[in-house]
């Protein structure tokens, strides 16, 4: 090794320089705190639609809209070096509309310990192609997997239970007296809406087969994971004949249960509540969406962000903070239904999507929420961390376009929540002033 | 010697026009001139040093893809597409931050384009 050096070359520099300037992947050399050190155009491009106003000073505080839990993620690596994450998925969708990439694919390495390295590229469009090879993929998961049991059911037009045969007694436990009873009989309560059952009827028709997995729940109220598939049958008679118009195949796959679940969670889990995560949120809003334009129905969403939140980490610690955030989601489970979406959608900002759900009834579900987290305090090492939320309710209406529209709203109304005091419900009116700055 | 001239000087677009290299490598802040087909044309020292690139690796290059890519979007590249399309000029000034040697830097941007000139510019402003 010699002492000195030699200074590379001006060419040289320059075209290293130039390397980086031009590298088709956003780079980005930053220390354990998230401070940004080093990076490259391209990585600033992609975050554009996140930073606005933001001066990309750190990586963590850059992406927290889209990735609450990678500061997190990264403290919790504990190896000197390797790899913290390996192209996950960020989900932009509604932040801008339009501009820049929807989908983010970042890799995090841990080169030392005080230095990141992220990776970033966009795939916007890798990821619209796996969701239509995922759905395919569903399918033929069903078909060929090994069953030990499945229960045959027909139903009428409307989704009513046609015949009874052996097969369903077995699966599920239901005699004869299921017959002429709509399908949901066999879901848990609240895991469905009569609106949500039709859709599958008609997304069985649209598309030849409609697939679900999901619990079950038998006869006796004991509940089993299934795979449930609906298809139309051929040759079926008119409206309200009551004769079998479509062909469900439940199957039990308890024993596929973890496999599917453990994938499942870690693509659309919050690491941290077990919420749904911004990219579950967005797919389940942009179906419920699809739906609504075959067959309109309400459509409500509640925005909930903790109240001062940022004194409650610097006061108590991060770990008090991640705490409450735990006990905001265990409050949402406790007050919205199974067939409710809940999400944590960035920091400390968390949402539901009421499917079938009217203004006052969400109003009323966040009323709820709100008085549910005020009367039960956090109790973190021996702690009391009294803890509130605002809430914002907005409901699609045909004024709007999509649902970033819908989004819009609700956060705005969320911000007149907390301009009027927190600790409260707002619903979104027209012309109250625009969230300008928070 | 010039009187230092300032960034955010109303008619600059026209000044910019009449200096010659050693003029624009007299400013305070960095200079990029580009022609219809986003070549680089004009590329003064303060800029070339901020970037570590010297003007001969710039010049005649495509300034959005080549030059500076983290200018290529709405807020930059698209604002000198529209104002080409709609035949009218630009004179905006934005808060910004380039990657300049991999470092992050906030700067202003001030985006010069009049449907006559020869040259649009982007007018960079450490801050």
């Amino acid at each position: 090794m010699s002492a000195a050096v030699d200074c590379p070359a001006v060419e040289e520099y320059e075209a290293l320089l130039q390397f980086l300037y031009m590298a088709p992947v956003g780079l980005v050399q930053l220390s354990a705190d998230g401070t940004i050190l080093m990076l490259n155009p391209l990585s600033a491009q992609l975050m554009m639609p996140l930073s606005r106003q933001s001066e990309l000073t750190n990586l963590f505080e850059a992406l927290a809209p889209v990735a609450p839990d990678l500061r997190q993620l990264c403290a919790a690596y504990l190896a000197d070096s390797g790899q913290i994450c390996d192209a996950t998925r960020l989900y932009l969708y509604g932040d801008q509309t339009g501009h820049g990439p929807q989908v983010l694919s970042l890799s995090m390495l841990k080169l030392d310990a005080n230095r990141l390295m992220a990776v970033l590229s966009d795939v916007t469009e890798q990821d619209r192609r796996e969701r239509q090879l995922r759905n395919t993929d569903a399918w033929l998961h069903a078909i060929m997997t090994n069953i030990s049991d499945y229960a045959l059911v027909s139903l009428d037009q409307r989704g009513r239970i046609a015949e009874w045969n052996d097969s369903i007694g077995r699966v599920t436990g239901h005699g004869p007296e299921a017959v002429g009873q709509p399908y949901a009989l066999f879901s848990p309560e609240d895991a469905t809406t009569p609106m949500r059952q039709l859709d599958r009827l008609r997304e069985a028709d649209d598309n030849g087969w409609s697939l679900e997995e999901g619990m079950r729940r038998r006869a006796d109220g004991s509940q089993f994971w299934a795979s449930a598939m609906i298809a139309p049958l051929p040759g079926r008679l008119g409206e309200d004949s009551g004769e079998p118009a479509y062909c469900m195949i439940i199957r039990d796959i308890s024993d596929k249960r973890e496999i599917s679940q453990s994938l499942r969670q870690a693509a659309y889990c919050d690491h941290l509540t077990g919420l749904s995560n911004r990219r579950a949120f967005f797919e389940s809003a942009e179906l419920e969406l699809a739906r609504n334009k075959k067959s309109p129905r309400p459509i409500s969403l509640i925005m909930l962000d903790a109240d001062h939140f940022k004194a409650i980490n610097d006061n108590y610690g991060h770990p008090a903070g991640d705490a409450v955030l735990c006990r905001l989601a265990a409050a949402m489970r406790a007050v919205c239904r199974e067939v409710d979406v809940l999400a944590r959608i960035g920091g400390e900002e968390f949402a539901v999507l009421l499917p079938s759900v009217g203004l006052e009834h969400a109003l009323a579900v966040a009323e709820r929420l709100r008085a549910q987290v005020e009367r039960s305090p956090v109790l973190y090492q021996r702690q009391r961390i009294p803890c509130t939320i605002s809430l914002g309710v907005a409901v699609l209406d045909d004024s709007m376009a999509g649902f970033e529209g819908l989004l819009a709203r609700a956060d705005q109304a969320l911000y007149q929540a907390k301009r009027r005091g927190r600790n409260q419900v707002a619903q979104w009116l027209a012309g109250e002033g625009k969230r300008d700055a928070d | 010697m010039q009187a230092q001239i300032d960034f955010e000087r109303p008619d600059l677009a026209a000044l910019l026009a009449d200096m010659d290299e050693a003029a624009l490598d007299a400013l305070s802040f960095g200079v990029i001139g580009f022609d219809a087909e986003n070549r680089v044309r004009r590329y003064n020292v303060v800029e070339s040093q901020a970037a570590g690139l010297r003007p001969e690796r710039v010049l005649a290059q495509d300034l959005f893809t080549v030059v500076a890519p983290c200018m290529n979007n709405f807020l930059v590249a698209q604002r000198f597409i529209d104002a080409r399309e709609a035949g009218t000029g630009l004179d905006e000034t934005i808060n910004y931050v380039l990657t300049l040697r991999m470092r992050p830097t906030k700067v202003r941007l001030r985006l010069l384009s009049a449907p006559a000139a020869e040259f649009s510019y982007v007018l960079v402003q450490r801050l």
